[in-house]
């Protein structure tokens, strides 16, 4: 008979009548509804959509790994400003480099360095985030404060002072290099989204629950909040990515990026730089601008997903 | 606002202010390596300046910094001279001054970014609250995932591809500039007529971009929104769905808006800076393009400094403008 | 019959994943101009629904399927969307729920009155509209000065009187008041449920009012309908509804409010309390004991100003006998505070909480395990108290596994079982679920059954009823009723509703910001109070009895101004005492 009754509580729940609408985010119970998330995804398709886009660009570089050797992208490799065509797959630049194992190679520089950055940033960022939120006191303001002063500048100009400091024309940046200084601040954001998520989850009643059972705080932490918050972390991380992939972007644009080696955003510098526009050299020019509006788009998308799953009014509009 | 939310504000700023100060000064100390001295030398190796100035330069230069003072002395003055906006020499232009050349370039990056950015907050939050309005064309319903997919690209991608589109392959506008330099007039309609010419490729990047990201928000905020229990009431009310669209909905949903407006300050500045990379347009980004190419550091870090410093202001002013639009945020009357 | 409503088999369906929901399922009814029909029902029994099908505001995808709604001759199903919004606030006047969110931000509140006029009479002129708004604003007690304020400035239940002003403004024919003071405090209930009275005489409109009080309901209405899954159950004037209940959900409605009347405990029978346990030892320490006990919040660095939340407090609990201490008090009195402090989650801002004798601050290692154990809680909201990412056995194993009471699976399941029949739940339908797939009633038993699991010494109850439907009100205190008398545990209730404490406690304390107004057992406190501050309480509780009178107009309108005076007084009456307990009034 009880289950009557909550069946219908559940389906009833657009009813106004009901006051005991859950505040609680519905993930947990995606563990035991994979039909449902998947028919879910079919009316919401940004996940999947974002997931095929990322895996197909990722696809590319695996495999085309496998076919072109990273000699290729250097300077005169090939002949120069040469269109595609059987031999040369995407054409050559006007510098003699090989384009597709240009692309090849720099689509997975690129990503890795958002990788690199994105990772150290979340780790990074969750820690402090939890650390500042769960415990509180002047700890919490002293990490509050400096993230509130450091996110005011914009990370492009931290790094350009830092890039300048530390390349020199003999000895250009690794792309390696670029991701740790770029993993610098890249934990900024995380450690304020993170931080106002524990603030919130800390009052919880589940919480609350399990420090009456005795639970010690490093079991808060990681049994009882960071499943919860688990979607909330992936979402972070994409979102790190994202941004730690346009702040190397931006940064080669601007000439700091790593002369030696072809990332999607050092192939920009140069293309812009040698007048490719000009010379309306289109193979040159499309390929490193589509890969990245396929990452940039293909990462925000999965964010989007994930927000969408965790956040049920947007779903519900959605 | 409370007094005491003004402080934390102007604290705030001024420790913003003062981080990217000392960055500049501290970060070649922890290298352990002085780009400038390395600049000099470079120049002086190669004999690229002239005997004359070379001297005054370097006279200039240990004036500045007074590298032989203990550090705090140096620290102390480089302070001082940045609070009174003495940027010093630029390396490779000398006797140029740093400050002459940001603003010479500087009006070229407000205009732009002023222009392109109201016109995108503005067209953005139209579009993100209509897209979810029960009562819009399902047309509108299209646009939601070309919004989605311009918010996802920075701005100089959306540059990138227009250049080509619009000046590569069509040749409608040009690719660079600001504006033609073999003109001799440099005022009058017809300079700002072809300067309106220019601006707007570089322009339309940063809008399309933009407003893809504003959009966005909005239609997040109208969501939130229209699940208020004040629009129900409003309904209840059998009020005109135009007041209850723009009184109740937009009026409201604009608020955090406004908010998100100061916080992206820092993404605008950079996003427009990268924009001018791109086009070769005149303004503070390409400056530091320039000056990055050329090694000229007194230029790079006086950037910097003008950058964050327009950056902290512009929050500060959004934050006091806040209040105007919102009666929560004013001291209550009560 | 001009101005009335009447409503003919009216049925509202919503299609969902899991087929059509007859949220509204063929009622019928009508309501006469100039009186007032009460709607009530508990969740989801679609009174709400039928409010929302009177406006024409039923969301996609739910719909009207079928049936009337006539005011005179019209009828509103039939009516284009444009025709309805023309009806709305002209003709049938709707007062929402949530008072506290129902008024726009960021308009002054005369415009919000004013937008509604222009909207349905055209374009006024200034003069016309300023004294429109002030007469609509005079009508519900309210200054002119109201209009040129913001809702932020305004208490609660000047927000509902705002939003009552709103909807009189052009003399509805019809008012639907859908739980208009579910989000206020009792006081302010009286005071708004008057002024919405009033103003619905002086305008002769008639009244629909949906709630799920029926002690409001009793006091307030002429005719009450009685809804559950979508259907009316019973329907008559309300004397006869009360005196004479016909359905049996009727009946249950009516026997779930408690009264405060000697003799008749609303709990049903009660078991013999068990034998005190035997006090080891000579002279035992106090199982709890409070020393000056305060807590300020929003202190600035140099530690003034801030809020007193509780001020300072002392008493103690003894470990030999059992007792359930009712702490009653509105939001804002500092109860939850000091339930928080008694588990050890808040920190006292001053004074000494001690457990067993020792300072519970200082503990470490196992003593600190042992307070753990020792006091317990039941959490207000039931659904939130689970985590929602694991099962309901993972927090029912936590406390097993941490104070050492089971360790194998197998002993940690007996465990779990014992607790679920203890508390009457099927171990069977309930372990191995997620807490949404239980209901409400299922939730909270679980959270008593986790805590008697645990044989604590003193078990925290905040608000443990508050968000279950009344119908499971009774089961549910009874099984913390149960905990004192079977199990010896001794119970801190924490609650705003002063019939509950009347029934369940030894001894009752009245918070009044954060300090202690009258203390007493709960005859003296609650059946003959003496402090103004528990005699406005009490007058305030709309009885479930038509009979008898809700107070008279005359101190309604004196209300906030005594409330002023007593919080000014920082009177503390102590009625009696009981072995046990001791309040210590001292400081």
């Amino acid at each position: 008979m009880s289950t009557a009754t909550d069946d219908r509580r559940e389906v009833t729940s657009f009813d106004a009548d009901d006051h005991q609408r859950p505040s609680e985010p519905e993930w947990g119970t995606l563990r035991s509804r994979w039909r449902a998330t998947l028919r879910y995804m079919r009316r919401n398709p940004s996940l999947p959509v974002g997931l095929a886009l990322l895996s197909a660009l990722i696809l590319f570089s695996v495999i085309g790994g496998l076919l072109v050797d990273i000699g290729d992208t250097r300077v005169m490799s090939a002949p120069h400003s040469r269109a595609p065509a059987d031999n040369l797959w995407f054409g050559s630049d006007r510098q003699g480099r090989d384009l597709f194992a240009v692309m090849v190679h720099g689509t997975w520089l690129t990503v890795r360095v958002g990788l690199i950055a994105g990772a150290v940033g979340i780790v990074f960022g969750a820690s402090l985030g939890f650390i500042a939120g769960y415990f509180g006191g002047w700890i919490d303001n002293i990490v509050n404060w400096t993230v509130d002063v450091l996110l005011t500048v914009p990370a492009m100009l931290f790094l350009v002072v830092i890039a300048t400091n530390v390349s020199t024309p003999t000895e250009p940046l690794s792309s390696t290099t670029m991701a740790i200084i770029i993993a610098a601040l890249a934990w900024r954001r995380p450690t304020r989204q993170i931080r106002a998520q524990v603030l919130v989850m800390r009052t919880a009643g589940y919480v609350q629950t399990a420090r009456i059972s005795g639970a010690s705080n490093l079991e808060i932490i990681f049994l009882e909040m960071i499943p919860n918050l688990l979607p909330y972390l992936v979402a972070s991380f994409v979102t790190a990515v994202s941004a730690a992939v346009l702040a190397s972007v931006g940064l080669e644009a601007m000439g700091l990026g790593p002369q030696n080696e072809p990332t999607l955003g050092q192939t920009i510098y140069w293309m812009i730089q040698s007048s490719a526009f000009m010379m309306g050299l289109w193979w040159w020019i499309l390929p490193p601008i589509i890969a990245l509006v396929i990452l940039f788009v293909s990462l925000y998308l999965i964010n989007v997903g994930i927000d969408e799953l965790s956040n049920p009014r947007l779903r519900r509009k959605a | 606002m409370a007094l005491s939310d003004l402080l934390r504000r102007l604290v705030l700023l001024a420790a913003v202010i003062w981080t990217a100060m000392t960055l500049n000064f501290i970060l070649p100390r922890i290298t352990g390596r002085n780009p400038i001295i390395e600049k000099l030398m470079d120049s002086a190796d190669s004999g690229g300046a002239n005997e004359y100035d070379f001297d005054q330069f370097v006279a200039a230069m240990n004036a500045r910094f007074g590298f032989d003072r203990p550090i705090l002395h140096q620290y102390l003055d480089y302070l001082g001279d940045l609070v009174t906006f003495d940027l010093g020499y630029s390396i490779a232009n000398f006797p140029t001054r740093v400050g002459d050349l940001i603003a010479s370039a500087l009006p070229w990056t407000i205009g732009l970014m002023l222009t392109s950015t109201l016109i995108a907050f503005v067209l953005g939050s139209i579009l993100g609250a209509l897209t979810v309005w029960f009562r819009s064309s399902r047309l509108l319903g299209f646009f939601v995932p070309v919004i989605m997919v311009l918010a996802a690209m920075p701005f100089y991608l959306v540059g990138l591809v227009l250049i080509y589109v619009f000046s590569s392959l069509l040749g409608w506008f040009p690719a660079s500039g600001g504006f033609v330099e073999t003109r001799t007039v440099t005022s009058g309609w017809d300079f700002y007529l072809d300067v309106a010419y220019h601006a707007v490729l570089p322009g339309l990047s940063i809008v399309l971009a933009s407003t893809g990201v504003w959009a966005l928000s909005m239609r997040g905020m109208m969501v939130t929104v229209q699940g208020e229990d004040y629009m129900t009431f409003a309904d209840a009310k059998g009020l005109n769905l135009r007041r209850v669209f723009l009184a109740y909905g937009v009026r409201n949903a604009i608020l955090p808006q406004v908010t998100m407006l100061a916080l992206f300050m820092g993404q605008v500045v950079t996003g427009a800076v990268l924009v001018e990379v791109v086009f070769a347009y005149p303004g503070i980004g390409f400056l530091l393009l320039r000056s990055i190419q050329i090694n000229d550091f007194t230029t790079i870090y006086g950037v910097v400094f003008i950058l964050i410093l327009t950056i902290g202001f512009s929050m500060l002013i959004m934050d006091l403008i806040y209040p105007l639009l919102d009666p929560r945020t004013r001291k209550s009357r009560a | 019959m001009a101005g009335g409503l009447v409503v003919s088999d009216l049925a509202v369906h919503f299609p969902t994943e899991r087929g059509v929901v007859r949220a509204v399922d063929g009622i019928s009814f009508d309501v006469e101009r100039g009186t007032r029909l009460g709607f009530v029902g508990e969740s989801g029994s679609g009174k709400t629904t039928t409010a929302l099908a009177i406006m024409r505001m039923i969301k996609a995808p739910g719909r009207i399927v079928a049936g009337s709604i006539r005011l005179d001759d019209a009828d509103l199903v039939q009516m284009s969307d444009a025709e309805v919004r023309a009806i709305r606030l002209r003709r049938i006047a709707y007062i929402p729920q949530g008072a506290m969110n129902s008024l726009n931000p960021v308009l002054p509140i005369g415009r919000q009155i004013a937008d509604g006029v222009i909207d349905h009479l055209g374009p006024q002129r200034d003069a016309d509209l300023k004294a429109l708004v002030a007469e609509s604003l005079d009508r519900v007690g309210l200054a002119p000065t109201v209009a040129a304020m913001f809702p932020h400035e305004l208490s609660g239940g000047m927000k509902q009187r705002v939003c009552i002003a709103i909807g009189i403004v052009l003399k509805p024919d019809v008012i639907v008041a859908d739980e208009p003071t579910s989000a206020l405090d009792v006081i302010t209930q009286r005071r708004v449920m008057d002024t919405l009275g009033r103003v619905q005489e002086a305008i002769g409109a008639s009244l629909i009012l949906i709630g799920h009080d029926m002690g409001l309901m009793a006091q307030f209405v002429d005719e009450l309908v009685v809804m559950k899954d979508g259907r009316i159950v019973e329907r008559g004037a309300i004397r006869g509804v009360f005196q004479a209940p016909e359905h049996a959900y009727t009946k249950m409605l009516i026997s779930s409010v408690p009264d405060i009347t000697e003799g008749r405990s609303f709990l049903g029978t009660i078991p013999t309390p068990a034998e005190p346990k035997p006090a080891t030892g000579a002279a035992p320490s106090p199982l709890v004991a409070f020393r000056n006990v305060s807590k300020v919040y929003g202190r600035d660095f140099f530690g003034r100003g801030g809020v007193h939340a509780l001020r300072p407090l002392s008493f103690e609990l003894d470990a030999g006998r059992s007792a359930i201490v009712s702490v009653v008090g509105q939001s804002g009195s500092g109860k939850t505070t000091l339930a928080n402090i008694l588990l050890g989650i808040t920190r006292p801002t001053t004074g000494d909480v001690r457990f067993e004798g020792k300072s519970v601050a200082g503990l470490r290692g196992t003593a600190a395990l042992a307070f753990r154990r020792g006091v317990q809680a039941i959490f207000q909201d039931p659904y939130g108290a689970f985590n929602p990412f694991y099962k309901v056995d993972h927090t029912l194993a936590l406390p097993l596994r941490r104070f050492g009471i089971a360790t194998s699976r197998r002993d940690i399941y007996v465990c779990m079982e014992h607790a679920c029949d203890a508390v009457g739940l099927d171990p069977h339908l309930i372990l191995g679920r997620y807490t949404h797939e239980l209901s409400g009633g299922q939730r909270q038993r679980l959270q008593v059954a986790r805590a008697l699991m645990l044989n604590p010494k003193l078990i925290v109850a905040d608000e443990p009823v508050s968000m279950v439907d009344a119908s499971l009100r009774a089961t549910i205190l009874k099984s913390l009723y149960d905990l004192k008398a079977r199990h010896g545990i001794s119970i801190a209730y924490i609650t705003h509703d002063l019939a509950t404490a009347y029934h369940v406690s030894d001894y009752v304390i009245v918070l009044h910001h954060g300090h202690v107004a009258e203390a007493g057992t709960p005859r003296d406190v609650i059946g003959n109070p003496q402090h103004p501050y528990t005699q406005l309480l009490i007058d305030s509780i709309p009885w479930p009895d038509p009979d008898r009178h809700w107070g008279s107009r005359q101190s309604v309108e004196d209300d906030q101004r005594r409330l002023e005076e007593i919080a000014a007084s920082h009177q503390t009456i102590v009625r009696s005492r009981i072995p046990g307990f001791d309040l210590d009034t001292a400081a």
